[in-house]
């Protein structure tokens, strides 16, 4: 995945550009680079490393230019050059050309082009995209219509945008299944991936779709189809996200100041309207098969929704990884599916998305971001309103996920008889306790998880255990573990290590083990069974514990005892910390961990 | 922005080593606290500096002077008795305008990185009063626990009654508004009432430090402190006008500072320092983090780990010092031993005012305070402290249980 932002402009752009592509650097930052017109020539300057790196040895921001484009690059064709790096430019240097996405017959068209007299600087397959507009401009001697030409040439997945020294004014930009939209300023107008490219300087923006595309100068802009050419009209959606909070503030990363606002978050979450839950939850009732999805992060989300709807209204509501669905879809019409995406681009989910309502199957989502591709192709969205999470591991938005399903499955048990009126008053009681039980591990716990941190950051392979509803939470939390610190953790109930694992355990594996309260009597037990099985094998246990357990740990942290329904999300708050506090140890780059992007939107 | 720095504390729990000096002139991998803060404070373009000084002021002005050789502007102003925070922010006063924020340091805090850089850059997002808090090493109820909502401080405990909390504390930095100087005089010069007060109105942020941080309280906390920073380095630093012979190893980030002089056969293993015009002899083995202060002077043989040497003084030849802090003008016999682990490998009890402190450290040497003569052929049991001055004869064992 890759980050766009271009800006036209009455006044030097350098500044804007820069500050544009950084904020996007969440979505790649392995190399980066402008360009932009001077004097009705091209000029690009690229490099391989972060956009602070790239602008310290190309001076990104001292250019007086009024037009400009810029890209910060994860890579999926080619390897991490200086020459793979966007901009590319067509043979002459008429065209630079900056994508999202992944051009499926680039192969085809680059032969095409090659014949026709082209050379390539690179292996990518958006360079081809910019001689090709290039030879089409040969053909027709009009930038748009050239690039109209060029665009209906494409297949694959793209956000593009381009500048020329033909039309010299003006951005040229389109998408199709990469997102890309348009920012309204006074004096300027502004082209990102999304809305952190240019929130700094204006909240109005226009969501460009699938098969539009827009026209940009310093002082107007239009959207035309690419079918028919036609104007499109477009609504102007003003971004309610206050750039400040888009910001990290007082903290040193965005993951410890995400983390930080989960109560805010949780609280937020609750005041979702009961008609937005009830909505899907009569979807559910009404459906025949209903069928959960997410990947990574968001599928664990969705493994602990099954949980919930089978203990709470008990129904049976599968979980599927979004990158498996299509191997395994069979819905039809009479189906449900709800996808779980923070940002609403996951590429795998919207395919899966798309592949069964191809099937006729209704939709539902649960999405972070507003005006997200699946947030507006899914017939009932709930959005989660938690803000912008920027940092590539995922914890707020996880969580608020988490308890948006525990609000469903209250719903759907009302509407199937599992739930009582007492009950339901109940769990909602213990919901609107949570925030304020998580407040209390982030102040008065967080000095003992960094302490314990800190003591086993040197551990290199780590076991979390978990059963029932602690079983997702504790798969959850090895992936946060793995994410940001680059150890090997490794997520599985508790009943598993019969049944081959325990031959792992000596005493340099460490285990975590999420220990239900012990009130959940029988649930309680077993796990602990699971920590003696550990212990006797000569193993570490460290146990996320409720007061009132036996200490047979090794180490321990313990939570103050809570209601049943939220107890699964105080650990989940600890495990967060735990991941933070042993990257920080180990002096990770926790907001950007290697090899990963905050939404990953190719296959 | 202008900056205030309280060095006033008598700092007790420091002897034998704050017994000479204030506490921020103790001296961690081959600088004092001080010295540290200074850098720091210029590096992010402050450099209009108050420092309050007490007791030993004389140590502090010699060492800094008006601050030329720093780049900062440096101003005196003096506390003569020991009076807590709030006495030494209002001796201040005069130096701060109305209607302006200034920067609060405590003198004698140790961090990995520059804290001021973090505190500006949260000050500049809140545009309101700010605090540095962090996380200490192991929860201790030693500071007051901040309570915190988002990165609005919604109280400070300033003395702990649950055990075992794990809360951020108040890290020693601030930006705050010079009407504080008001308040605290209305306050009395109460500080738990200033800062709650600041809480509710205007409100105070909390720029949180996620870096490493360490209060110099208790004598072994220098060790801690000194390892800290030498773990941030990464080259090896020796200095061209430095004297080194032929079959010397080094490995790791050794710092050799000029005039120094390294003799055949020794062994320096980074991170460690040698400070300037030391003189390091044959067959010495210098084992990490240990740091040696100007003009110290190493026998044949010695094996130094881990220790930390303010300067000036001599280890006489097949000693071994480890685990240790010795002042400065110290002259230690040759063959003398620290011994720096209890028989049954407990952690170290150190008498900290007369009373035994468990340091919760299995390896703990000998506090050697300045101006200490101990005579050749010597053992000093674990957690031995001498005071300045102390004169141990040839061939004595101190300490011991």
């Amino acid at each position: 995945m890759c980050g766009i932002s271009g800006v036209a402009s009455f006044h030097p752009i350098g500044d804007r550009l820069y500050e544009g592509v950084r904020h996007l650097e969440y979505r790649g930052y392995d190399s980066c680079g402008v360009a932009f017109l001077n004097d009705h020539h091209l000029e690009i300057r690229k490099d391989i490393g972060t956009v602070d790196e790239v602008d310290s040895k190309e001076h990104l921001r001292q250019l007086s230019a009024l037009v400009g484009i810029a890209h910060t690059r994860w890579a999926t064709h080619g390897k991490v050059t200086k020459e793979n790096a966007h901009p590319h430019q067509s043979c002459h240097g008429e065209f630079a050309v900056v994508h999202n996405g992944i051009i499926a017959n680039y192969k085809l068209l680059r032969a095409e082009l090659g014949k026709a007299g082209h050379c390539f600087r690179s292996d990518t397959d958006t360079e081809i995209i910019a001689h090709l507009i290039e030879q089409r401009f040969k053909e027709s001697g009009d930038v748009e219509r050239a690039w109209v030409s060029a665009l209906r040439s494409l297949e694959g997945s793209y956000a593009l945008a381009m500048i020329s020294t033909h039309d010299p004014e003006r951005i040229f930009c389109a998408r199709h299944e990469s997102p890309l939209i348009l920012g309204l300023g006074s004096e300027s107008n502004y082209v990102g991936s999304d809305f952190n490219a240019f929130i700094d300087y204006t909240k109005n923006t226009v969501i460009l779709e699938d098969g539009e595309y827009g026209i940009v100068s310093k002082d107007s802009y239009s959207v035309k189809s690419l079918r028919t050419g036609e104007v499109v009209d477009k609504d102007v959606t003003v971004v309610p996200w206050d750039s400040e909070l888009s910001r990290k503030g007082g903290y040193p990363h965005y993951m410890l100041k995400e983390i930080h606002e989960q109560p805010q978050a949780v609280r937020s979450a609750l005041r979702i309207g009961q008609e937005e839950i009830a909505a899907v939850a009569d979807m559910m009732v009404g459906a025949h098969r209903v069928q959960l999805l997410g990947v990574g992060t968001t599928y664990y989300v969705a493994l602990l929704g099954q949980y919930l709807m089978a203990q709470l209204a008990d129904m049976d509501v599968p979980a599927l990884s979004s990158d498996e669905f299509r191997h395994l879809d069979k819905s039809g019409r009479d189906s449900l599916v709800i996808a779980i995406s923070q940002s609403g681009e996951t590429y795998d989910t919207v395919m899966s998305l798309r592949h069964a309502k191809e099937r006729g199957a209704k939709t539902a989502a649960i999405v972070n971001v507003m005006g997200s591709s699946i947030a507006r192709m899914v017939d009932r969205v709930i959005l989660q309103g938690s803000g912008p999470e920027v940092c590539v591991v995922s914890t707020k938005a996880a969580l608020v996920q988490m308890i948006l399903l525990t609000r469903l499955a209250i719903e759907l048990g009302v509407r199937r008889g599992t739930v009582s009126a007492e009950k339901r008053r109940e769990y909602e009681a213990a919901l609107a306790a949570l925030p304020g039980e998580i407040e209390t591990i982030l102040n008065e716990k967080s000095g003992l998880i960094r302490a314990a941190a800190y003591r086993h950051a040197q551990v290199q392979n780590w076991l979390f255990l978990g059963r029932g509803l602690y079983y997702p939470i504790a798969l959850e939390a090895a992936l946060k573990m793995k994410e940001v610190t680059y150890i090997h953790a490794e997520g599985m109930p508790g009943g598993f290590l019969k049944h081959g694992t325990l031959s792992l355990v000596d005493d340099k594996l460490h285990t975590l083990v999420f220990i239900p309260p012990p009130s959940t009597g029988e649930l309680h037990s077993m796990t602990m069974s699971s920590v003696e099985e550990v212990r006797a094998r000569g193993g570490f246990v460290f146990g996320f514990t409720f007061n009132g357990t036996d200490d047979i740990f090794d180490g321990r942290l313990a939570l103050t005892q809570t209601h049943e329904l939220t107890a699964p999300f105080l650990p989940l708050v600890a495990a967060q910390l735990l991941a933070y506090f042993t990257a920080t140890a180990l002096k990770r780059n926790v907001d950007k961990p290697r090899s990963l992007a905050k939404s990953v939107t190719v296959a | 922005m202008k900056a205030l720095i309280l060095t006033g504390g008598a700092g007790r729990n420091l002897t034998p080593f704050s017994t000479t000096r204030p506490k921020a002139m103790t001296v961690v991998a081959g600088g004092s606290l001080m010295r540290r803060v200074l850098n720091d404070l210029r590096e992010v373009g402050v450099t209009d500096i108050t420092v309050v000084v007490g007791q030993h002021r004389e140590k502090v002005t010699a060492a800094f002077k008006d601050g030329e050789d720093l780049g900062v502007h440096l101003t005196y102003v003096e506390q003569e008795r020991p009076g807590g925070i709030a006495d030494a922010i209002l001796r201040a006063r005069s130096r701060f305008n109305p209607g302006e924020y200034f920067m609060l340091v405590y003198g004698d805090v140790v961090t990995s990185a520059n804290p001021f850089h973090q505190a500006l850059q949260s000050f500049n997002a809140f545009k309101g009063p700010t605090a540095c808090v962090c996380l200490p090493g192991p929860p201790t109820a030693r500071y007051g626990n901040v309570y915190l909502d988002g990165t609005r401080i919604t109280r400070i405990v300033e003395k702990p009654t649950t055990a075992g909390l794990g809360n951020y504390v108040l890290a020693g930095v601030f930006v705050l508004p010079v009407d504080l100087f008001t308040l605290v005089e209305k306050c009395g010069g109460d500080m738990e009432q200033v800062f709650g007060q600041l809480v509710r109105e205007p409100g105070l942020s909390a720029s949180i430090w996620e870096e490493g941080w360490i209060d110099v309280e208790y004598p072994w906390d220098i060790l801690a402190a000194n390892r800290m920073v030498m773990d941030t380095w990464e080259e090896a630093k020796i200095s061209r006008h430095a004297i080194i012979e032929g079959n010397v190893t080094f490995t790791g980030p050794v710092h050799v500072e000029r005039g120094s002089v390294i003799k055949a056969g020794a062994v320096l293993a980074g991170p460690c320092y040698i400070g300037r015009n030391c003189y390091v002899g044959n067959n010495v083995l210098v084992r990490s983090y240990t740091s040696l202060g100007a003009a110290s002077l190493i026998g044949y043989g010695v094996e130094l780990k881990n220790c930390v040497l303010f300067g000036n003084s001599r280890v006489g030849r097949l000693s071994f010092v480890g685990d240790s802090v010795i002042g400065e003008n110290v002259d230690i016999g040759s063959g003398t031993m620290t011994i720096n682990e209890n028989m049954d490998r407990t952690s170290v009890d150190v008498a900290v005012r007369g009373e035994p402190i468990d340091s919760g450290l299995a390896k703990l040497g000998a506090f050697i305070g300045d101006d200490v003569k101990v005579g050749a052929g010597n053992t000093l049991a674990a957690g031995t402290v001498l005071p300045p001055g102390a004169s141990v004869p040839h061939h004595a064992t101190v300490g011991g249980r």
